[in-house]
Order: structure tokens, then sequence, then C-alpha cells
């Protein structure tokens, strides 16, 4: 038997699941959208002529945004500290930031829920020390969405950063400073342009994954923040519109391929290490 | 002896800190708070949350479902991921170079999307048994995680030592089993883990595929979150903690927890 | 612009570790001096502290009359040169010669010039807007080095910068960096583990070990008289045999060999004070004879070195290594005698 035949074989059964099980009904999900009885388009054209589709669009889209600007904010001030820590102290924050991220979605959304409640501990906090005197609604708002977001988030901005920054030699910033570079002009001029590949990868993990996330808008945003995941939901299992849920799958996917895409581009752009 | 970081920067870790692990500690304090909305300040504490568990048989139900789904999605995985790592590290040549991106698909396709299309095309028009076409999903979720992590570990891993096994009069299959497997054992042993966890915790796939008969126990907890506030929900959540607590401890144990970083 | 370099009783730990151990060592203006050890000895250290990367728990350090110890380091004004060139990947090697001159608010115009010409004057003129990625070991060398010296510092340090080329460039390098060295008249640390490398380029060598300088001196010093067992035997003494010096007849002093034996040797040899003392040779000091005045021996093994044929020899002072003649090979198991050479040989105190 040939050496290519035996690779083959070996990977065939993997490829075949990928292929049958996802290719396929995912082209199948797509095709719906064109078999639109008023037309192949017509899909489409109700998409983006609807104003309440094209709120929940833009409302994902900004949700996504302010996610990823805020987990990539949180995210690199805090890798860098804990690559600079000490060794002992690294670990542990390392494993700080390990335990919420293999934490389930759903109990880490529920947390929030706990917090942010009518009856929740900040509303019971605030009210105790007199700060309020009526509790305030804090959930089924942006707001809610974002700031359980950002803690679904913020976790692997930070192991991904921390790799980033540790993969710097300590030898390029001690260079900088040789020549003459201070801390901040060697932070700025060596440390920030070979991070960019790593923060782009970041980025697009926490954007696409806040994009297409279900759970936490189901659980702190509810029906009023409507997102793209609660809405494919909604159509798909609740008003059974197959070819709206369809439509919705397909931008999604559109979406979510492009800015893979583009910002794969960027970071090969980027790359300090480009030839 | 030299580098010193900003006291501003670190107030700041600190703080996000605080806000990462503070939420898990309210959900603790919920479970063993006698209240049934956790207060402050808090009252007095009790098991009974977790005595309520096992009263409640959606919950031990879908819990045995989730479990047995995690450990066969991720299994069936395992299976058919370390022959085709092994075909890509292997087999450099012999395969097209697109092959190694095939594997990532299901990372790269929003798992909502991949759940609505399941869901369609097998569930409901083949009419798939539910258990069956959550077990297919699961397993293309977790296929990249086992593909690319065993794969990482093939990637360090000396081919000449099974050319060795090899030229020593061991046949090529036992060559895999005796000499390969062993040595990436490490790999297997995260890849299965990472692949275990992202299961047991799945929402957007088995959402669309769980129905009265069958459910999985986020999808559960999910259902009973919307209808009623009940500290149960809480002290389920500290039992899933706790097996993320068991995960990473077998994690540390066979690759270190920096493993993670990168 | 050439200064001295001192360093005062420097103290370094690591963590609890003590890594430096009141190390004292001045450079004179325009003079290169190496630290050579094996790896731990403390030579990286030393040229770390010195570079502003670490700290000395004690001890002072000045360029010229500037006192650096508590000098940040970017405002020292040193060429560094690393042993991973450590050449930033982002950057052409315009950019990353440029960048210390960046740094100084040098005019982009006067910046360019200067640029270009250190870049021809290392020969890598149309490599000037490559990144590093794309040049071989000796080029990225060559970056590393022009990128030290274009900022025209006082003083240049070198951390091992030719231990990753290959053997037949180390060579041409270091010839390269001592020329360059020299024309500019700089003051410069070379650090390094290979012994040839060091000898080869340096006015004075440092050997090192466990944190002290075991001698500084010229290299010719070091290689024919080494001050103490440790230096002999990193130099190349191959055999230490312990004598104690009995009695003196005339020009010569008679002495036992530990494990028996007596051997006289010349008068005027006799540094050492004490009655105890090592006596240590390289193999070409040891000559392997049939007959004659000196320590009486079984051959064993016999290897061919070029020059000569070498004896691994059992002798009453333990296993020694001799030459001898190629034109009278010996057979293996013979009785002979290996007779000192007194022009290779050295007498160094005993170890406490």
């Amino acid at each position: 038997m040939s050496h290519r035949m035996q690779a083959w074989l070996l990977a065939a059964p993997a490829t075949l699941l990928v292929f049958v099980f996802l290719g396929l009904p995912v082209l199948s999900t797509l095709a719906m959208t064109f078999a639109d009885p008023k037309g192949p388009l017509a899909s489409y054209a109700a998409f983006f002529n609807s104003g309440f589709r094209m709120t929940v669009l833009w409302r994902t889209m900004e949700v996504a945004l302010t996610t990823t600007i805020l987990s990539v904010g949180i995210g690199f001030v805090v890798a860098w500290v804990v690559a600079r820590a000490p060794s002992r102290l690294k670990s542990l924050l390392i494993i700080a930031a390990v335990f919420p991220l293999l934490t389930g979605v759903v109990v880490r959304a529920f947390a929030w829920l706990v917090i942010l409640g009518k009856n929740g501990i900040l509303n019971s906090f605030l009210l105790w020390i007199g700060a309020i005197t009526e509790p305030l609604s804090m959930l089924y708002t942006q707001g809610s969405v974002i700031v359980a977001m950002v803690y679904l988030f913020v976790p692997l901005m930070i192991l991904t950063l921390v790799g980033v920054l540790e993969g710097i030699p300590q030898d390029l910033t001690d260079a900088a400073a040789s020549l003459g570079a201070t801390p901040a002009a060697a932070f700025r001029q060596v440390v920030l342009p070979m991070a960019v590949p790593g923060l782009i990868v970041g980025s697009v993990l926490v954007f696409t994954g806040s994009f297409t996330s279900y759970a936490t808008p189901q659980l702190l945003g509810g029906e009023r923040q409507m997102m793209m995941g609660t809405f494919l939901y909604q159509r798909a299992m609740v008003t059974f519109d197959w070819l709206g849920a369809s439509t919705i799958a397909a931008v999604m996917v559109v979406v979510t391929l492009a800015t893979v895409l583009l910002m794969s581009r960027l970071a090969r752009k980027l790359n300090p290490v480009a030839g | 002896m030299k580098r010193k970081t900003h006291p501003a920067l670190i107030a700041f870790t600190v703080l996000t800190f605080f806000f990462l692990l503070g939420p898990l500690v309210v959900i603790l304090g919920s479970a063993l708070s006698d209240t049934p909305f956790l207060t402050f300040p808090p009252q007095g504490l009790t098991l009974h949350w977790f005595q309520n568990i096992f009263e409640i048989s959606a919950f031990t139900r879908t819990m045995g479902t989730s479990f047995m789904l995690a450990v066969g999605g991720t299994a069936l995985s395992m299976l058919i991921g370390i022959p085709a790592a092994y075909a890509l590290a292997r087999y450099r040549v012999e395969l097209p170079s697109f092959l190694g991106n095939v594997f990532v698909l299901p990372i790269l396709i929003p798992e909502i999307v991949l759940g609505f299309s399941l869901m369609k095309s097998l569930a409901s028009g083949l009419g798939t048994p539910i258990m069956a076409t959550l077990l297919v999903g699961h397993a293309l979720l977790v296929l990249p995680y086992c593909v690319r992590v065993v794969g990482a570990s093939l990637n360090s891993f000396d081919f000449s030592i099974e050319e060795a096994a090899v030229s020593l009069g061991c046949p090529r299959w036992r060559a895999f089993f005796t000499v390969v497997l062993p040595n990436i054992r490490a790999g297997i042993i995260a890849g299965f883990i990472l692949a275990f966890i992202t299961s047991l915790n799945d929402v957007s796939i088995s959402i669309f595929l769980t129905g009265p008969g069958v459910s999985t126990l986020p999808i559960q907890l999910l259902a009973h979150m919307e209808q009623f506030f009940d500290p149960t929900i809480a002290a389920v959540s500290v039992l899933l903690m706790g097996v993320t607590v068991a995960v990473m401890a077998v994690v540390e144990r066979t690759l270190g927890l920096t493993f993670l970083t990168k | 612009m050439t200064v001295s370099l001192s360093l005062e009783n420097i103290t370094a730990h690591y963590g609890t570790v003590k890594v430096l151990e009141d190390l004292s060592l001045h450079i004179a203006e325009g003079e290169l001096v190496s630290l050579l050890g094996s790896s731990g000895c403390g030579k990286t250290t030393t040229l770390r502290l010195v570079a502003g990367f670490l700290e000395p728990t004690a001890g002072t350090i000045k360029l010229g009359d500037r006192d650096l110890t508590r000098l940040p380091a970017h405002a020292r004004n040193i060429g560094l040169v690393f042993q991973t060139y450590a050449l930033f990947p982002h950057l052409t090697v315009r950019e990353n010669v440029g960048f210390g001159l960046k740094q100084r608010g040098v005019a982009a115009a006067e910046r360019a010039t200067r640029v270009n010409a250190m870049i021809e004057r290392v020969g890598l003129g149309e490599l000037a807007d490559r990144h590093p990625a794309n040049l071989s070991g000796g080029q990225r060398q060559r970056v590393a080095l022009a990128r030290a010296l274009v900022i025209d510092p006082p003083l240049l340090m070198f951390d091992e910068p030719l231990s990753n080329l290959d053997a037949k460039l180390r060579v041409d390098m270091r010839v390269e960096i001592r020329r360059l060295q020299q024309a500019n008249g700089t003051t410069a640390l070379y650090v390094t583990h290979d012994q040839e490398e060091a000898f080869s380029i340096s006015d004075r060598v440092a050997i090192m070990n466990a944190g002290r300088i075991m001698q500084l001196d010229r290299p010719e010093v070091l290689y024919s008289n080494p001050a103490n067992a440790f230096v002999a035997n990193f130099v190349g003494f191959e055999n230490m045999i312990e004598m104690r010096a009995v009695a003196e007849a005339g020009d010569a002093v008679r002495a036992e060999i530990k494990g028996g034996g007596t051997i006289d040797l010349p008068k005027s040899q006799f540094t050492v004070p004490a009655q105890e003392f090592l006596f240590a040779t390289r193999a070409d000091g040891l000559q392997v004879a049939a007959t004659g005045q000196g320590i009486a021996c079984t051959l064993g093994l016999r290897t061919y070195i070029g020059r000569a044929y070498q004896y691994h020899c059992d002798t009453p002072a333990g296993q020694l290594v001799a030459n001898g003649p190629l034109a009278h090979p010996f057979e293996s198991g013979a009785n002979a005698v290996l007779v000192p050479q007194p022009e290779q040989c050295c007498l160094l105190p005993k170890e406490a």
C-alpha cells in the first residue's frame, strides 16, 4: 500500500465526519436561503429591509465590538503584568484565569443574574449602604449583556496575550534599552509592534465568539436585547420560520468568515517577521 | 532584580482578577445561603440546595446524559481524530495542505449555525434519533481540540524513534501502539480533557437538539433559570465548578497549566 | 572618545544565590578584555551588571568618571552585541542599525548618513532593506555589530557573540570584531567560553570560576604560566603531579613524587615557596623515552595526533598523558620513562 493511500485511510474518517455532518448540513442551510419562492434573493431583501432584523444585526455588531475592545484593553494590561510576574505568582494568576475559562457559559451567565438581578446581591448591597432606595433594574440591558460577555472573554484574551508577550524574547527589550530606549519607548517601538499579530488573533476570537453567542444574550439580554444568536433560535424553534432562520445563519457565517479572512490578512501584513 | 511594574497596572490587574473570580464566589455564596435570594449581608448557611439537586429528576437525568455525551462524543472524536492528526504530522508530503484546515472548520463555523443545520438536516430531515444527532454534533464540536492538541504533541514527536522500532523488526501498527502512543500520551490526555469540558458545557449545538425527551444539563439549567430563580441552580453550578477544578488538576499533573497559554 | 571601565568589589545575587563575590576588574582605555569561563561562572552576570540589566548587591561600576551603578540601562550608552543577536524582527536592517540614533534624537538626515556609512562598513550595503528573518547567521551578526557601533559608545560589550555561527565564520568574525574595535579605539568587554577565541583577540583575559576571577593577564602569560591549578587545567595542562621538595643539590632541587620515585628540577623554576606543590605539564611537556631521568611508567593506549604519538601511561603518580617521537613508536605495555621538559612545565601551589 502506498504512503499516499495509508495517509488518506488514516485521515478519511475525520474528513468524512466534517464533510458529511458539517459541510452538507451547513451548505443545505445556506442553499435554503436562495430557495425563497418569492425569488432567489428575496430572503436577503427581507432581512436587510426589515428594521427589526437590522436593529438586531447592528446591536450584535455593537455588543461584539464593544466586548472586543474592552477585552483587548483589559486583557493586554493584565497579560503584561502577568507575563512579568515572578514565576510562582505567574502560575497562580494563570490558574486564576483558566478557572473561569473552563467553567461553562451558563454558569458564568448565571453568576451575573445573581449579581445584577432585582433581588441580586448588587442591589441588595446598594440598598444596605443606602446608596439607593429602590432596586435598580440592571438586567436585560445592553450593559448587562456586555458586562457578562467581557467577563466571558477576558480570560481567553489574557491567556492568549500572555503567550504572545512571553514569546517576545527578553533580549529584544534588553537590546532596546542598551541602545538608549526608555522603557516606554521600548514598549512602543518593540513590544507593541511584535504583539500586533497576537492582538489580532485574540480580537478575532473574541469578536466572532461574542457575535455568535447564544446563552449569554439569552439569559442577560432576553427578548428585549435580542442578538443574532438568540434571534436565530427564536426564528427556528419558536416561530418555526426556517427560511428566516437560515438567512440569519447565512449572515452570521458571512460576517464570521469575512472577519477571520480580513483579519488574518491584516495580521499577515502586519506580521513583524514578514519578509 | 530589575523589572518593576507600575503600581497602577498592578492595581488594575488585582481588580480584574477580582472581577473574574468574584462572580464565582457569589455563586458559591448563593448555593450555601439559606435565603432563596442571596442578600447582603449574607444570612445563614445550609446544604439544603445541594440535597435538592438530587430531588429534581430533570437535573439528575440530564447530568447523566451530559456526562455520557461528553465521554462518548470525545471518545468518538479521539478515535478518528488521532489517526487524522497522525496522518497530518507523518505524511506532510502525501496529503494536501488544506486538509489541516478542514479539521478546524467546526471552530470557524458558528456553533449555533451548526446546531441549527444539524437539527434541520439530520434530526428533522432524516429523522435521526436525537441522541445520535447530539453525539455527532458534539464529536464535531470537539474534533478541532482533539486534532490540534494531539497534533501539537505529534509535531514535537521524533518520528525517527518510530523508524528505529520498525528497523528493529516491530510491525508498523504495533510500533504505533507501543512507541508513538506512549510518547504523545500527554497530548491525548490534554486533548481529551479540553474536549470533554467543551462538550460538557456546550449550549449552542445542544439547544437545537434537545426536547422534552432528551436534554443536557446546561440546557436544563438554562430552561430552569428562565422560569424561576432557584438556588438549586447555584448548587448545580458549584458541582460543575468542581468538575472544572478536577480537570485543572489533571491538566496540571500531565502538562502543567502553562500549556494553556501556548 | 575612549574611557576606562572599573568594577570595584562587585557582589551580586540571584535571589539568595550569590553569583559574584567581591569582583574587581579594571579595563584600560582602548583595551579589549575577555571574561572566559564555563557556563555559570558569572561572566554573563558581570556583563549584564555593566549593561544595567541587573543590579549589584554591593560594589561600584564606573565608566571613566561616570558612576553607572544605579543608572538605568537605557541611560548608560554602552554598545552591546548579544549572543542571540537580538535583532528587532519587525524592523529592516537599516531600521535596526538606526534604532539607537533614533532614541538619541539624531535628525533623520544625519541618521541616514551615519546608518548607511556603518552598513557599508560592515559590508551589508545590499541588504539594508531586508528583515532579519531573511539574513544568514553571519549577516545577522554584522547587523548586530553595526547597531552597537553606530551609536559611538565609549564601551563595547560582547556576550558570546559568535557561539551561534559555524567554525569558519567564527574565525572571520572575531578578526572583524577586533579590527573594528581597534580602529575605533573603543574599550571593550568580551564574554566567551571559547579559549581560542578569547586568547586570539584579547589584550587581557580574565579566567573566571564560581563568581571569581581566577587569573587576569595577557593570553601569553595565561597559556604558559597559569597561576593556579584551576587555570592550568582550564588552559590544557593535562598532567598534575603532586610533589614534595626534599633536598637541594647545586642548581637542582630534588622532589619526591607522590606515589613513589624522585625527580630533579631546575632551581630557577622554583617560584612556589611551599614544600608541597603541584607539577603541571601538558602532554608535550612529558617526553616518552626508553631511558633517562624522569618518571617510570608503563605505556598504555597509543594515539596518533599528527605531530607526535600520544600515550596514556600508568605511573606511580597515577594516569598521565605524554607525547613520544614519531620516529620511534613504542608498543603498548612497554616500560618507559617520562622525561619532563622544564620550559613546558610549571609549579603551582597545592590547593587548600
